[in-house]
């Protein structure tokens, strides 16, 4: 999910081809799409339907984690707030790229809906003043790797027929690559602590609604972490 | 078969979801900005959620059967390890995935 940050160009070298920068996204993209459209297809949905998943949605997690709640039949509201928690992160991205986004409507909402982890990390690494085609292109590209990956998932998963236990496990790896590389950008280890003391309380009130209710007690635990050093600087 | 209207209307309200989560800083940046509290929750939150997503997903795995949960430990472990020291996303998953299909197949 990182692999996009190897290929930072310098500013004295020729400029990168949008192909090029998005090479190592493919190399992720592609076997990851191909093993949602196969789980997808393996737990009973329409090939058409993992396509369409990825082109509407276009988001790995969410998607990884909405085959076993339309499996169990969860209200789309529930999948919805789900889905929520899980892009949650992405409100945070945006705030670093508010200017450097190009102003015409139509690319400027595209790439907003593209700003996926690795988009993003593609985008961050590009000089100033790169053109909003070459921007566009990138993240149509990286989406395009996504799709096709999805598709020859979908094909395969349609043909055969195993039933392996296990391959949805590819979620908690997800989650698992997506934690470590938040835990290496961290500026302190409250809040993996955090989080692992609001599931314990959470978990036993509870163990259906322990997401949602420690993301609510972790919230207020920032917001009381953060009071308090607003009240040492006063 | 899984009902298609229900799957596409799920699709939709994911969808919605996500480009809302991802536009909201382009229209609501400013305020955003302003606010001290907006970014601390933006450097806190991230870590906090992944580590819940990742515990509940591994809980729920491990509840799914009754051999104790060693089997999620040792896979997320590997994962963690190899996304640690060999940074490639890819490779971190498919082996983390494979191993706990593995084990569940042949150890269960």
């Amino acid at each position: 999910m990182t692999d996009a940050n190897h290929t930072t160009p310098s500013p004295t070298q020729p400029p990168i081809s949008a192909l090029a920068l998005t090479a190592p996204v493919a190399m992720g993209y592609i076997p990851l799409g191909t093993v949602f459209g196969f789980l997808f297809v393996q737990a009973g949905g329409a090939w058409w339907l993992a396509v369409a998943a990825s082109v509407v949605v276009f988001a790995g997690a969410a998607q990884y984690m909405m085959i076993p709640m339309i499996a169990a039949g969860l209200s789309t509201g529930t999948i919805a707030l789900a889905t929520l928690i899980v892009n949650l992160r992405h409100v945070f991205y945006g705030l670093s790229l508010l200017n450097k986004l190009p102003h015409r409507p139509l690319l400027r909402w595209y790439l907003i809906f593209g700003l996926t982890d690795e988009t993003y990390s593609v985008l961050t690494t590009l000089p100033e003043g790169t053109r909003a085609s070459k921007m566009v292109l990138i993240a149509a590209l990286n989406q395009g790797w996504w799709v096709l990956g999805t598709l020859l998932g979908a094909v395969i998963g349609a043909q055969a027929k195993v039933t392996l236990v296990g391959l949805d496990f590819a979620l908690a790896s997800l989650f698992c690559v997506l934690t470590v590389e938040q835990w290496r950008a961290r500026t302190s280890a409250l809040p993996l602590w955090t989080a692992l003391l609001t599931y314990a309380v959470a978990y036993p009130l509870s163990p259906a609604h322990a997401m949602v209710t420690a993301i609510a007690l972790s919230v207020a635990t920032a917001i009381v972490v953060h009071r308090m050093k607003e009240g040492e600087k006063s | 078969m899984m009902e298609c209207r229900y799957i596409l209307g799920v699709v939709a309200a994911m969808g919605v979801v996500t480009f809302g989560l991802r536009a909201l800083p382009f229209v609501a940046g400013r305020w955003l900005a302003k606010h001290p509290l907006v970014h601390k929750l933006g450097a806190f939150l991230p870590l906090t959620i992944m580590t819940l997503l990742l515990l509940n997903t591994v809980v729920g795995a491990a509840t799914e059967h009754s051999g104790g949960p060693w089997m999620e430990i040792s896979a997320v472990a590997v994962v963690a390890v190899l996304q640690w020291f060999i940074r490639n996303a890819l490779l971190s998953i498919l082996l983390g995935t494979c191993l706990y299909a593995v084990l569940r197949n042949v150890m269960v």
